[in-house]
């Protein structure tokens, strides 16, 4: 075990109105750039899942339902400093730009210096919190160390009480990431690929066993501190947050099918937050992995979220969306629409009858309006303007549900009939596909996603 | 019909509540305004409300003893909200009286505001989701600088009066500071002193001079910022239709990473 030391005096300069610059070192601008542009690929930047009030006497606080603060070119959001705390990795795995053998400029952080970063940019309202990922310096446990240096000192030293999000470092010491634990909200250990072959030719340096198994171990964490919190209320809490991973898609020829059971599984086995998708970016121009010349599967990335969420949210199996012989999803039509064309036989559904479970099941009406729904029905009938303004999306809806035996206006329950209508709404369908035409539409069949039939699988 | 003309603010509009109910002249015949009208209808009677502390206060009490407080933030929320916005089946002050006699009416008490097919609770509902959404825009967006003396200043552009929502959060969040939320366009200022409880007050002839006056470390700290967000984003990922999505361009003016890209 590593010798941790651990900094307990606060710089003598230190006043919560300001950090003095000057401890920055003078090429803080360079590495910040660097160690942003390294971990952009990250997809996870949540600050969410926890309630933490401030304590009066140091700085920060969290909310349950997250903080962006900002949104970047992308439009993905901003919500916590997300870097690296070093990328001079000694792994080569190959769809990682920060990989051993890449010739890019690098660059690691002192402790210090995070916490500077952290705390100034919190102080401003710009982020939410940090988010500390890290190439892998000398070893695992070295790296390791060195994050929870950063952890502690920002906790005790700055009194810092705002949202962190860390990597646990695959082959770390359990003892460092349990130590980290009590320190961060959320952990993470990215599964990176779904399959262990995948990973076994993309990533040698890892394995399934150095990624699930700290995974377990801060599962069993959790429900260990659950029950230390019954006895003691005030017992230090381990990753109250809980934890997420991540998944690289279109880098392997995995199908939707495989990644959703996998994500299924890990939401019921390591009783995961979230599992994030990561269309996949050739950054190395690696000849052994997919060029795509028609951009990141972005569709198909989408499409899986939408799945993800049908699973957390809508009580949905994967066995109801997706089957072995038809593992992928379907381009045109989202994920829950596409169920209850194949299910009409469930609709239509009375809204002042049906149970939440089964609200939940028609397409346009989503979680917050089913239970808008449920509750206003106690006091009054209930007409279509009435579930619009309830924020049920009766474009898509109206097909589905009754109000008091009533349909909208007659339409057919009928396969063709509705799709043709669905397929009329034109946000349906991103618009790249839009303008192709719709001519080559053959539903049912596994259209493959945007861009990916000129995937080059290795082999 | 009685109509009843209070101010737009909260004590405004909860004073209009309390001499409506107290008229006597039942509560059909009764209607409030907070619009600012100069159209008279013709069979009306139009009484003037002067916002009184005092009968708001017991309007407030009454309010939270019988309905709760979750009642009471929701129509609180509503009052702050601009009624002017959006189309709304009725007037704001009338709203909230209307739900104020329904829920003291009925044995259920608060929970008619989920009876959302009732115009009035429709109203409160929209006002209220209008109020907490842009709240929370502007826990995301607004922007603190750290002036010369330490003080961290932050302007804001709302269009319903979010103040109070603001300070409260971040009162919490930075209880050694000392900062100044100001709000542009109702020029009111949220002023918190270190380990103190914030208040809110006028500044209507607030000098926005000192608040260009930057500590020196300002600068540095914005421009790593800026050069973070700009690295963040990933290039095969550009999504600029999705991006004024999330952060509506009317916000860009006051962050320090947008402001710049505004045409």
């Amino acid at each position: 075990m590593n010798a941790i030391t651990t900094a307990t005096t606060a710089p003598s300069s230190y006043t919560h109105a300001g950090a003095p610059a000057s401890r920055l070192s003078p090429s803080i601008m360079e590495k910040l750039t660097i160690l942003t542009d390294a971990a952009k690929y990250d997809v996870a930047c949540t600050s969410s899942g926890i309630d933490r009030s401030g304590d009066g006497d140091g700085i920060g606080n969290t909310l349950a339902c997250g903080i962006c603060h900002s949104f970047s070119a992308d439009g993905r959001c901003v919500s916590l400093l997300k870097v690296l705390f070093t990328n001079e990795c000694i792994f080569n795995c190959a769809y990682c730009r920060n990989n051993c053998n890449s010739d890019i400029p690098r660059a690691t952080f002192t402790p210090e210096e995070i916490c500077t970063l952290t705390i100034e940019f919190y102080r401003r309202n710009y982020i939410e919190g940090l988010f500390l990922s890290s190439g892998i310096i000398v070893s695992p446990n070295y790296t390791m160390d060195l994050i929870y240096q950063a952890l502690y000192r920002l906790r005790t030293v700055y009194r810092f009480q705002g949202y962190i999000h860390v990597k646990a470092i695959p082959g770390a010491d359990p003892l460092l990431i349990e130590k980290a634990g009590f320190l961060a909200d959320r952990m993470s250990v990215n599964l990176e690929l779904p399959t262990a072959s995948a990973l076994k030719q993309l990533a040698p340096c890892k394995s399934r066993r150095t990624i699930l198994g700290p995974m377990r171990q801060i599962q069993n964490g959790i429900v260990h501190n659950k029950h230390e919190m019954i006895e003691y209320k005030k017992a230090p809490r381990f990753v109250p947050a809980g934890q997420s991973t991540q998944m690289i898609i279109g880098a392997t020829p995995e199908n939707d099918f495989q990644i959703m059971s996998v994500a299924e599984s890990l939401y019921q086995k390591f009783n995961l937050k979230r599992v994030f998708y990561s269309a996949f970016v050739n950054v190395c121009h690696d000849e052994t992995l997919p060029m795509l010349p028609g951009g990141p599967p972005l569709l198909r990335e989408h499409r899986l979220y939408q799945a993800d969420w049908l699973l957390r949210y809508y009580h949905f199996t994967v066995e109801e969306l997706l089957s072995a012989d038809r593992p992928n999803f379907n381009v045109y039509l989202d994920p829950k629409c596409d169920w209850a064309l194949r299910h009409l036989e469930f609709f239509p559904v009375e809204i002042h009858t049906a149970d939440y479970k089964t609200l939940l099941r028609v397409p346009g009406i989503g979680a917050k309006s089913a239970q808008r729904i449920v509750k206003a029905r106690r006091g009054c009938r209930l007409d279509f303007p009435d579930l619009k303004k309830a924020g049920v999306v009766l474009k898509r809806a109206l097909y589905f549900i009754t109000c008091s035996g009533r349909m909208m206006y007659p339409v057919k329950l009928e396969e063709d009939y509705i799709c043709r209508n669905l397929l009329s709404d034109r946000t349906q369908i991103p618009r790249d596909l839009r303008e192709e035409g719709y001519r080559q539409l053959s539903l049912f069949d596994d259209v493959s996603h945007g861009g990916e039939s000129n995937v080059r699988i290795p082999v | 019909m009685y109509v009843f003309q209070c101010e737009d603010s909260i004590d405004g509009i909860f004073t209009g509540v309390y001499d409506a109910w107290a008229s006597r002249c039942g509560h059909k015949n009764i209607c409030l305004s907070s619009a600012d009208n100069d159209n008279f209808t013709l069979f009306d009677e139009f009484i003037r409300v002067t916002p009184d502390f005092e009968k708001s206060r017991k309007v407030s009490r009454t309010l939270i003893r019988r309905l709760g407080v979750r009642f009471y933030e929701t129509i609180c929320r509503c009052a702050m909200a601009d009624g002017s916005l959006r189309k709304l089946p009725m007037d704001k002050a009338n709203a909230i009286y209307q739900t104020i006699v329904m829920a003291l009416a009925l044995p259920e008490g608060a929970k008619v505001l989920e009876y959302l097919s009732e115009p009035c609770i429709l109203c409160i509902f929209e006002l209220k989701r209008q109020t907490a959404n842009e709240g929370h825009h502007l826990l995301e967006f607004l922007r603190f600088s750290e002036l010369k003396s330490g003080i961290l200043f932050a302007q804001i552009h709302p269009k319903n009066d979010v103040l109070p929502i603001l300070a409260e959060h971040f009162t919490n969040r930075l209880p050694l500071e000392n900062f100044i939320i100001y709000d542009a366009v109702h020029a009111t200022a949220a002023v918190h002193r270190a380990s103190k409880n914030y208040m809110i007050a006028d500044a209507s002839s607030l000098n926005l001079q000192l608040a260009n006056d930057y500590s020196p470390e300002e600068e540095t700290f914005r421009k790593l910022w800026c050069s973070f967000f700009e690295t963040i984003a990933i290039e095969e990922r550009q999504n600029a239709k999705l991006q004024i999505q999330n952060i509506p361009k009317r916000f860009w003016s006051d962050t320090p990473e947008l402001s710049g890209k505004l045409t």
